[in-house]
């Protein structure tokens, strides 16, 4: 399988900017407590925001047939970031945003005929119901 | 007649939905919007973080909190990496007539000055402000300066009190965090200034 091949099979785009919106925003909470080691209710909250966001951009990767749930959810938690967490300051929570309606809106492709069906779409299928009326 | 045998890859695409895409953007925005509209209106910012600002003024009227704590320790300034410095911890507070500002120079001996300030009181919990000078009227009650015992140099003194009343304050400041402030009339100006504050 090719990387093209690969990409277009899951939500790509909407994957990756999910997990730039989430790096941005657990930066904000991770700098208060290494900086001013305030571990405090806020910055459990925005920790908790940006990991889960994090790992819903990785997990629709590997399970693109969730990817309108994984991009309702990505939306609520990119916007409730903005509580502490100041949303990555805001940019975090647009990107959120911007990659689940992403997810939601991407619909994975029909999936290909058997090689069965092909042949009997090439030789001219007839159905049982077709072949008794006959 | 020779036979022409083709060779055709074909990508599984998944195709973008560009209607439900904008309808789910859209939501998305309006629902922010009334939440910030709603943070806006009840005067409410939580967990505001300044750090990196460093060296900005802080000067109120009156302050009346409890739950006072002071220790020394070193810190970073906009100029130097570490500096002097104390950081005062006040569980909750009350502030009459705030001003924080910072003066930046843009060119030469060209100021502009930050200038945030509440025209009512700001109720703000859980405080760390990371001073270098504090010029103020003080009353506490239940004051204890006390040494403690430590390898850590900032561990070895501290000053607690249960309520600090500050009036007319200037406050020097490298740091500031507050968990929870409700500041109402708040006015952010960004303004030209002959020299910056001393």
């Amino acid at each position: 399988m090719s990387v093209r091949q690969w990409k277009h099979e899951r939500p790509f785009t909407g994957s990756l900017l999910t997990l730039l919106s989430g790096a941005l925003i657990l930066w904000v909470p991770l700098n208060l407590i290494v900086k001013a080691f305030l571990p405090g209710t806020a910055s459990v909250i925005g920790i908790l925001f940006g990991g889960m966001i994090l790992l819903l951009g990785a997990m629709a990767l590997f399970f693109p047939q969730f990817s309108k749930v994984f991009g309702i959810i990505i939306i609520f938690l990119s916007i409730l970031s903005v509580i502490g967490a100041l949303g990555g300051f805001l940019i975090g929570t647009l990107l959120g945003i911007t990659g689940g309606s992403l997810m939601i809106a991407w619909n994975p492709s029909p999936p290909l005929q058997k090689e069965e069906d092909q042949i009997d779409a090439y030789n001219g299928y007839e159905s049982a119901e077709l072949v008794e009326a006959k | 007649m020779g036979k022409t045998i083709e060779l055709k890859t074909t990508i599984n695409k998944g195709n973008l939905n560009r209607k439900v895409f904008w309808k789910a953007f859209a939501s998305g925005m309006v629902v922010l919007a009334a939440l910030l509209s709603f943070m806006g209106i009840s005067g409410t910012a939580y967990a505001i973080p300044m750090a990196g600002v460093g060296n900005f003024y802080v000067e109120f009227d009156h302050l009346a909190g409890n739950g006072y704590t002071f220790y020394p320790k070193m810190g970073e300034s906009s100029k130097e990496k570490s500096t002097p410095q104390g950081t005062n911890l006040i569980k909750d507070l009350t502030i009459d007539h705030l001003q924080l500002y910072k003066d930046f120079n843009i060119s030469g001996d060209k100021w502009i000055r930050v200038k945030i300030a509440a025209s009512k009181p700001v109720h703000i919990s859980g405080l760390q402000q990371d001073a270098s000078v504090i010029n103020a009227d003080a009353k506490f009650s239940n004051l204890a300066l006390k040494e403690k015992q430590s390898t850590d140099w900032q561990k070895q003194f501290q000053q607690t009190a249960s309520t600090i009343e500050l009036n007319h304050a200037k406050i020097k400041t490298h740091y500031l965090f507050q968990e929870k402030i409700m500041m109402n009339g708040m006015k952010v100006t960004v303004e030209r200034i002959n020299k910056p504050a001393n």
